[in-house]
């Protein structure tokens, strides 16, 4: 592929991507934001207790899916046009339709956000949006999978590569997941705690079979391509993919361990927990034998620092994840905030880490402006910091609560949960500095998408200003 | 892996699997459970004229349901109660049985929940909370609970000046507010109120009460506050030393992680506080080991020990002149202890006596047995 070929390809995608990092950005900063106030409600209850759209649940759930569906569902729309149209070498087309899916796809997420604000939350696990907007969202994603399908179908080189399979596998199941969902929880409602497994298994699985696999491809790109050369031990990647394509499925319902449910369910799903050490040891000789022999590459370019601080995290969360779900540590932290450590670390410690390094790889190709260098140092130490303290303040915090909880002496309130209340502080401060750190990130990039027209204009005033001082 | 089509195929076909086991598999499994009585005839019917359970819930129940998932309780709360193997759930009290499939067929909106920062609701309707309790707590739970972190909700209530009738007194903080509830905050109430698993099963029965030796223990302790009357200033002085014992964290003594609950210790590694001769003896030693622990060996009973204790508090050594006074007074006289309660005076006196010494420096029994 000559380099002019690739800059066509990349122009094609400009303004699709652009939209769509775009709105992730904003998403991600409205997270943060309702991180934040979550968070702060739990340390101090009288804080905007007097707003009935700011209730603890309401705000915990809006964070949860303006993260996932917000951030999560637009960062992987314009990755995955971006890498898909790069490995086809062909141009994006329906470009139209591509932009129209994207805004109904977040005008959908918009309204489905302030339903839940405003009392109109479902019960089911990551499908809290109300039931009139689904429909919606899931035309917009099939109009954007389809088109991303037939970029994909149009290729010049018949074989494909990792980076494809876990995209388009990523891509294929979410809807798959939530027909299955839809059918069993809206259309043709199950009775009792069939409801619970089967919502259960589709909010967990939308973390496993969604926001993990695309991650997985876009660091099976990036790495390659930044550090210049193959994929150390690149034969085991098809056999990472299956393995987690046959086990993921599996193994998501742990935490029903000991509930209302037959006990074969939990039974089973941790056994496939287990088992996932096979797929998580691919991934992780995959990227990490390929970086750590060059680590100065690693070190000097920020983007690669980004996905492999992703891998690293990747690879801690789930042999963690792991451990977890063995029976007799999972007696120990199952309810506990052990569980806000989980979802914490896929989807920030891993999943976004792997998207903000993508963006930076990514924007200065399409836009041919280069994003400052300290800027984007300044954001992935706020980031890894923010998310260390955050990752362990729930970790500890979740193990305290989980063993002092076993203590059926110890008062619920006054001795529980009072001992963990000085770890919510500490998730407080690690979200003021996320959402910091996030909102320089929004600004790295709208500043390469959205040129200040007056920056020149503004350089002019200061001079005056200082000059009318003088 | 080159063809789209095949692909699709393969990736669809391992969720399958799964769809097949938790969708399809669990469905004809316990899709279709219906109520039924507490216990079956022999070939399997259900007896004339027994109760049918679970019992459907009332109109407003079911309505205050939606509005518990509305505002999002059930972020906070669990409403299971886990297998005895499992977790700890019966042996805290949430329920008299671990909860099955069957319980929930009849609710619309199954709220099982994954995350206990509030304590576990199955059976709140069970733990004889009144009406005017749960509004209070609904209104603004730290009114009743001062610790608890579970937010307000004042937008459910009217609040209003003066008494008047089917009003509710809340007291927080030396102000004293009326409310009246909504329509809605009378729907919550009602659900929560709901919310019983009080009979059995054919599946499950409920867990036999405790171990026969603990169940002595509490015949004994509870006799024993029977016959004796104490006084207000005592039983005060009692209940805030019971909660410094088995508070670990600021504020408390964390004394129960060792001692234990029943006030046993633990055989051969910490001594008992039940019946020992440290505790209902000379008031001196006890203070003095409140404040700075103790290290090295001690015969407790005639048991020798060897062992340190840091000093109680959190952080080490910091609990009050009040509250060691409180938690001495406590353990004198539980577990069928009894002796002269412990006041600040002394406590203060003991410590003024004792004068500069080091945060950390221990107590050793030989050090505390010759002094005077």
């Amino acid at each position: 592929m000559t380099v002019s070929s690739e800059n066509i390809i990349d122009k094609s995608s400009k303004w699709v991507v652009s939209f769509f990092v775009a709105s992730a950005g904003l998403w991600l900063l409205a997270a943060a934001f309702l991180a934040y106030i979550a968070a702060a409600k739990l340390t101090n209850p009288f804080f905007l207790s007097g707003l009935e759209f700011c209730t603890y649940g309401k705000v915990k759930i809006s964070q949860a899916n303006a993260f996932v569906y917000g951030w999560g569902g637009n960062s992987i729309f314009a990755v995955s046009i971006w890498i898909i149209a790069r490995l086809s070498q062909c141009e994006v087309r329906g470009r139209f339709m591509l932009l129209f899916a994207g805004v109904l796809w977040n005008i959908g997420i918009t309204f489905g956000l302030l339903g839940i604000l405003d009392g109109h939350m479902n019960s089911h696990e990551m499908l809290e949006m109300p039931t009139e907007i689904w429909p919606l969202l899931f035309v917009s994603y099939s109009i954007i999978a389809c088109l991303i399908i037939v970029l994909h179908r149009s290729r010049k080189i018949h074989e494909t590569i990792a980076p494809q399979w876990f995209i388009l596998a990523s891509l294929l199941w979410f809807p798959a997941l939530f027909i299955i969902a839809w059918n069993g929880l809206e259309i043709n409602p199950a009775k009792g705690t069939v409801q619970s497994v089967l919502s259960m298994w589709f909010g967990q699985s939308l973390i496993w079979l969604w926001l993990t696999p695309f991650a997985l491809g876009v660091a099976y790109y990036v790495i390659p391509a930044i550090i210049g050369r193959p994929i150390d031990k690149y034969y085991l990647a098809i056999f990472g993919f299956w393995c987690i394509a046959t086990l993921a499925p599996w193994s998501v319902v742990h935490h029903l361990e000991g509930g209302p449910v037959p006990m074969w369910i939990p039974a089973i799903a941790t056994v496939m927990s287990i088992a996932m050490i096979f797929p998580i040891a691919v991934a992780s000789t995959n990227f990490h034998a390929t970086a750590f022999k060059d680590i100065g590459k690693v070190w000097d370019s920020l983007p690669l620092r980004f996905i492999i601080f992703g891998t690293l995290s990747y690879t801690f969360s789930s042999y963690i994840g792991v451990i977890f779900s063995l029976p007799a540590v999972a007696k120990l932290t199952q309810f506990s905030i052990i569980n806000e450590f989980h979802f914490n670390q896929r989807v920030y410690g891993f999943f976004s880490m792997i998207v903000f390094g993508v963006v930076y790889h990514m924007l200065p190709k399409i836009t041919g402006k280069e994003i400052k260098k300290s800027a984007k140092s300044f954001h992935f130490w706020t980031s890894a910091f923010g998310v260390l303290i955050l990752l362990v303040a729930y970790l500890i915090g979740g193990l305290t609560h989980g063993v002092l909880a076993q203590q059926s002496s110890l008062d619920w309130a006054s001795s529980v949960i009072s001992s963990i209340k000085p770890y919510f502080l500490i998730t407080e401060i690690a979200f003021i500095i996320l959402g910091f750190s996030q909102l320089v990130f929004v600004i790295n990039v709208w500043k390469v998408l959205a040129p200040n027209p007056f920056e020149e204009s503004g350089k002019n005033k200061k001079f005056a200003s200082k000059a009318s001082l003088a | 892996m080159n063809n789209i089509f095949k692909f699709a195929f393969g990736i669809f076909s391992t969720l399958a699997f799964a769809w097949l086991a938790f969708v399809v598999g669990a469905r004809n499994q316990f899709g279709d459970l219906q109520p039924t009585s507490s216990y079956l005839e022999e070939n399997g019917s259900i007896p004339k004229d027994a109760e049918i359970f679970p019992m459907a819930f009332s109109g407003i129940a079911q309505q205050g349901a939606q509005e518990y998932v509305s505002l999002g309780c059930a972020t906070c709360h669990t409403q299971q109660v886990r297998l005895v193997d499992s977790g700890y759930d019966v042996e805290r009290g949430w329920g008299k049985r671990p909860s099955v499939p069957r319980d929930y067929v009849l609710q619309n909106e199954v709220n099982i929940g994954n995350t206990r920062v509030g304590p576990d609701l199955a059976n709140l309707g069970l733990r004889e909370y009144s009406d005017e309790w749960l509004h209070k707590h609904l209104f603004e739970p730290q009114s009743l609970i001062q610790e608890s972190i579970c937010p307000p909700s004042p937008f459910l209530y009217d609040i209003k000046d003066s008494i008047g009738e089917g009003l509710i007194e809340v007291k927080s903080d030396e102000t004293i507010r009326y409310i009246s509830p909504q329509i809605r905050a009378n729907r919550v109430v009602a659900y929560l109120q709901a919310l019983k698993q009080d009979y059995e099963l054919p599946e499950m029965s409920f867990i036999e009460e405790k171990s026969d030796e603990l169940d002595e223990l509490e015949i004994v302790a509870s006799t024993d506050s029977n016959t004796t009357q104490f006084p207000t200033w005592l039983t005060e002085q009692i209940s805030s030393g019971r909660e410094i014992y088995n508070k670990v964290g600021p504020g408390g003594g964390g004394c129960v992680t060792c001692h234990q609950p029943t006030g046993l210790g633990q055989p051969g590694v910490f001594p008992p506080l039940a019946d020992s001769d440290w505790v209902l003896g000379k008031k001196d030693r006890i203070i003095k080991v409140s404040m700075y622990g103790l290290m090295g060996e001690i015969e407790v009973n005639g048991v020798k020990y060897n062992g340190a204790m840091v000093p109680p508090g959190m952080p080490m050594g910091s609990l009050s002149d009040q509250q060691i006074a409180d938690v001495l007074t406590y353990i004198r006289n539980e577990w069928g202890n009894s002796a002269t309660a412990v006041s600040v005076e002394e406590v203060a006196h003991v410590r003024s006596k004792i004068g500069e010494r080091g945060a950390m420096q221990m107590w050793t029994a030989a050090e505390l047995n010759t002094v005077e």
